[in-house]
């Protein structure tokens, strides 16, 4: 799948998991991530994937029950009470407060593997190739970065080996200078190559990127988003903020198209979209479009699950639950994959 | 001054306004300690907005100073030092140190704000690219480490100020800033990751009480929670500048005179 259809998969689970506190769901978006990621992994020929990532999402549910229990003293099913004085975690500690703190783990969780998955699925190369055209130095200088990394790595591991044979101990900071020393000035003489290259070949400075209007038009739609965030916050009528973060999202998106006409690029392994990938985007259009309607519209009332005053059982809704099965979608897609 | 650095500063402003009102946001607007609005869009927007700030900057940094030398010498300092976080389990320390600090302050200490910005939030995502870490922390974690390298300026105008270059004085601020900086930034990352985590009800953010109080909650909390693990980064910090800032200065040096060869009168290094 194309890179930017990932990225549009990711936005849709990651709109869905934010927009729910219901465990239920979140135990199935979680079960559809690990079957998506355990696939991804074994095509890439990576054994453990499961296992460490199940331990990251237990150790985090874990430590945000253990948190929210302790700091957190409302509810009414009390199992023990702390000392009052003892501040900040002194009060009841209630069964409901445990449940908050675990649904809050299994989001973190979900958010996490969620990403997981991104890195497994794109290539650096994908992810690099992301990075708009309007930010093409910084893109070069990625790209060189990339590239020099082996090497550098590479060149470490030699001057450690070297240092190791003359007896350096390495145990303190201190006993890292001589291989950091070395390391950075064979790495900067490399540096000052490639500049002189592409300098020799007339990568000075390829385009004048300088554009006071366009840095005061990018402040300007930042602005408006902030603006607008903080309307939303204060719950004015989606009528004034709305406007105000599609015209902020679209004042920036067109100065960084317009700035990045003025590069010249030469696709290398061009990424095109396959009629499948056309399908994926289309499905998950009118997923983000039908789930926004039915959740404006208060109609997946079942999202926003509490345990808060007393513990009940999440209610589940059909709608809903077919919404979970989005982590899976990418399944049948993924097939002819090639990294 | 000249209109492009003029405009540079306010940019530098700007964002860090706007990337601190976003970031600190439960302590300033009341609700955003609301309960619904925490759990739901709250995390989302931040992370927004940290990106679009992320990009101004970046834009402004880019266009001003990027040209070939510049793209070569910080694309293989951004790789070194992001190779230095690989070392994290062989340089001895434990907790939150991480040996990438020293790096991104003493080069923002001697190439000034936009290139220490730049190689602070570059290191940051050419080694989450790497380790396959890129996630809605990494914006965040990019801005954060981009002030942390953009602020050592700070550092170079006092020591010019005071005339403390070359003097043991030079290191002990170099030392004490990166130990501030330890700390802080393990605060700012809590801040980010507080709306994910803290959305329970009556704390850690609550509109009941008043943003002073709110400030005491958080700060109990970081004590409670996080404070050991900072401090190791910032004793880290401190450890791996007194030891490393000569040297590596005395490299920079080196290679600013290297670096400025000209093409067509164009700006150089300096």
């Amino acid at each position: 799948m194309s890179s930017i259809v990932w990225i549009l998969w990711v936005a849709a689970v990651m709109a869905f998991v934010l927009s729910t506190r219901n465990p239920i769901y979140l135990i199935l978006i979680l079960f559809g991530l690990f079957v998506l990621g355990n696939r991804l992994a074994r095509d890439k020929k990576i054994k453990t994937w499961i296992i460490p990532n199940l331990r990251f999402l237990l150790m985090m549910v874990l430590l945000s029950t253990l948190i929210n229990a302790l700091f957190s003293h409302v509810g009414s099913t009390v199992l023990f009470t702390l000392p009052q004085k003892w501040p900040l975690i002194g009060g009841n500690l209630t069964v409901e407060s445990l449940v908050y703190g675990a649904i809050n783990g299994l989001v973190i969780g979900a958010l996490y593997i969620l990403f997981n998955i991104i890195n497994l699925a794109l290539s650096i190369k994908q992810i690099t190739r992301l990075i708009p055209r309007a930010f093409h130095p910084v893109a070069m200088m990625v790209t060189i970065a990339l590239t020099f990394f082996p090497s550098i790595q590479q060149r470490a591991r030699e001057i450690k080996e070297a240092q190791m044979i003359r007896g350096n101990p390495m145990k303190k900071i201190a006993d890292w200078i001589p291989i950091l020393i070395p390391l950075l000035v064979t790495s900067l003489e490399n540096a000052i190559l490639l500049a002189e290259s592409m300098t020799a070949r007339g990568f000075h400075k390829q385009v004048d990127l300088r554009s006071p209007s366009a840095l005061i038009s990018l402040i300007s739609g930042v602005f408006f988003v902030f603006g607008g965030w903080v309307l939303h916050l204060y719950r004015y009528p989606e009528i004034i903020f709305i406007p105000l973060y599609l015209f902020g999202g679209i004042l920036m998106v067109t100065t960084l198209i317009h700035i990045g006409k003025r590069t010249n690029i030469t696709r290398y392994h061009h990424e095109s979209m396959k009629p499948a990938d056309y399908l994926f985007v289309a499905i998950i259009a009118s997923y983000l479009v039908s789930f926004a309607f039915l959740a404006f519209g208060q109609r997946l009332t079942s999202l926003s699950y509490t345990p808060y005053p007393q513990l009940s059982l999440p209610p589940l809704q059909i709608s809903a639950t077919i919404y979970t099965l989005l982590p899976l979608l990418p399944l049948p897609f993924t097939r002819d994959d090639i990294y | 001054m000249n209109k492009n650095r003029i405009l540079g500063i306010f940019t530098d402003l700007i964002v860090f306004i706007l990337g601190f009102l976003s970031l600190a946001a439960p302590f300033i607007f009341p609700q955003a300690r609301n309960l619904n609005t925490q759990s739901a869009m709250f995390p989302i927007m931040v992370s927004m907005i940290i990106v679009l700030c992320l990009l101004i900057v970046i834009f402004e940094a880019q266009s001003s100073l990027l040209d070939s030398k510049m793209i070569a010498f910080l694309a293989v300092l951004t790789a070194i030092n992001a190779g230095l976080r690989f070392l994290e389990n062989a340089i001895p320390g434990p907790g939150g140190f991480s040996p990438t600090f020293f790096l991104i302050i003493l080069t923002g200490y001697f190439f000034g704000n936009r290139i220490g910005f730049l190689i602070g939030a570059m290191t940051l995502f050419i080694s989450a690219l790497i380790t396959g870490g890129v996630g809605p922390w990494l914006p965040g974690q990019m801005i954060t480490a981009g002030w942390v390298g953009q602020s050592a300026v700070l550092i170079a105008v006092l020591v010019k100020k005071l005339r403390w270059k070359g003097k043991p004085a030079e290191i002990i601020l170099l030392c004490a800033f990166g130990a501030f900086w330890g700390m802080l930034f393990g605060v700012i990352m809590n801040l980010w990751f507080w709306p994910f985590l803290g959305a329970g009800a009556g704390q850690p953010f609550t509109q009941a009480v008043s943003a002073v109080e709110n400030l005491q909650r958080y700060a109990a909390y970081y004590l409670a929670t996080s404070v050991v693990w900072d401090l190791t980064r910032a004793i880290g910090n401190v450890l791996m500048i007194s030891i490393m800032a000569k040297p590596v200065l005395r490299i920079f040096q080196r290679f600013q005179l290297r670096f400025s060869f000209q093409n067509n009168g164009e700006m150089s290094l300096q």
